[in-house]
């Protein structure tokens, strides 16, 4: 029952997205601006910006996890959604898993996405290391997702609303967009050697932040 | 309490098994948040209740289980079609999805079910919002302010509701400040300032 409801909670989100394109026409624009803003302010220096390209990129990622969340939510709250599940008789884990995968899904095709821009403008040689990049994207996201549907849900029920989103998500999310930021880099200069480290704090706080948003849902989704 | 005010207050109310009640009274006067505290969409800050034999504080989820609240607050998503709206409430209470069709019918929404939602207007959601109730066929159905907003073949669709409530030995409370047609209650109560002060009255 809680699978069959977390997949009909993903299809719903993603057949929502499909039709409202919000992620499409707000959040990819979002994460190229702030993509290019990066790049006038740094300057031409193609070695500069090659460097830091991995931290622009998860930097879009993240901004674009905490947008796509805190929309995602809105949906809910437009007429009284988010109380109907609230009313319903399901498993509230199983609603938020729901949620983070269809986040998952729509946040792997704005990196894939974003990557390629990156690539392009800063010299990121993303093709090196497809399958452990590949990882990197999965497990970088999942982290990302995982936290923004269970955070994104205060940017709805709280007072402060969407201020308080990025508030709460950025200093827990840091690890992980520091694992990931450094996986990246190193996989894009060719060196596998402290790989596996960077990737298992990633299993680490992909773990953690699902396990927490199945049991904490369904109380943050109380009065 | 919301903001040190209290909405609802020494509220003492029993209503019986497939009984239905007309819980009439002013703007104000507390009868969404009576509706909504038996709902457990909100939990009272003091005392307590019990809703269908269950608890209102600890019992929380029989209680969801059994009944369904249907207010303004349509609870529909307006980029799903009216079929897609009624298949994920199928599943979200673990009903049988080919029901959708038929219950569209029911409320004359069969000839739309592939239209997005958003592009109904507010009696026609009212209408969707119906149908999930009736495919849902609760215990215990909950209707704040059902003829809002509502044209004359909406308005038969809640007053057959109501019949087939009291057939079908389900328990109604209707919250409004519109009377319904008098042989469909049988009981009337009158709340002011978040108290009920005729709770035995005779429907007219």
């Amino acid at each position: 029952m809680s699978l069959r409801v977390a997949r009909a909670i993903a299809a719903k989100d993603l057949r929502m997205e499909m039709r409202g394109r919000s992620a499409v026409s707000t959040v990819l624009p979002f994460a190229v601006t702030m993509l290019l803003a990066f790049g006038f302010a740094l300057g031409p220096d193609r070695l500069l910006l090659a460097q830091i390209a991995p931290a622009l990129l998860w930097l879009a990622a993240l901004f674009a996890s905490v947008e796509l969340c805190h929309r995602s939510y809105q949906h809910e709250g437009a007429n009284g959604a988010l109380e109907g599940l609230l009313l319903s008789p399901v498993d509230k884990g199983a609603v938020y898993l729901g949620k983070a995968a269809a986040a998952f899904v729509q946040l792997i095709v704005l990196l894939v996405v974003t990557a390629g821009i990156v690539g392009v403008l800063f010299g990121l040689p993303v093709g090196r290391a497809p399958a452990l990049l590949l990882l990197t994207a999965v497990l970088g996201i999942a982290g990302l997702s995982t936290l923004g549907s269970l955070l994104g849900l205060l940017s709805v029920r709280s007072r402060t609303r969407q201020a308080a989103l990025p508030v709460l998500v950025l200093p827990l999310v840091s690890p992980v967009i520091i694992a990931a930021t450094r996986a990246t880099a190193d996989l894009t200069q060719g060196t596998t050697a402290g790989i596996s480290g960077w990737l298992s704090l990633l299993v680490a706080f992909d773990a953690a932040f699902l396990a927490a948003g199945y049991v904490v849902f369904g109380h943050l989704l109380e009065d | 309490m919301f903001d040190g005010l209290a909405a609802v207050s020494q509220v003492s109310l029993e209503i019986a098994h497939e009984e239905t009640v007309w819980l009439r009274g002013w703007n104000g006067s507390g009868k969404t948040t009576l509706l909504r505290l038996i709902a457990t969409a909100i939990s009272p800050t003091f005392g307590g209740g019990s809703v269908l034999g269950f608890d209102l504080r600890t019992e929380r989820s029989a209680i969801r289980a059994r009944t369904d609240l249907l207010s303004h607050e349509t609870r529909l998503y307006g980029d799903l079609t009216a079929v897609e709206n009624l298949r994920f409430a199928c599943t979200l209470y673990d009903i049988d999805p080919r029901l959708a069709g038929p219950t569209l019918e029911r409320v004359g929404l069969d000839e739309v079910a592939a239209v997005r939602a958003d592009r109904f207007s507010q009696g026609m959601r009212q209408r969707l919002a119906l149908a999930r109730c009736l495919m849902r066929a609760p215990a215990l159905i909950l209707l704040d302010e059902p003829y809002a907003a509502l044209d004359v073949d909406a308005r038969v669709v809640v007053d057959e509701m109501l019949v087939t409530a009291r057939a079908g030995g389900q328990t109604v409370v209707v919250a409004s400040h519109e009377a319904p047609p008098a042989h469909l209650i049988d009981r009337e109560v009158t709340m002011d300032g978040g108290r009920v002060v005729t709770p035995t009255g005779v429907a007219p």
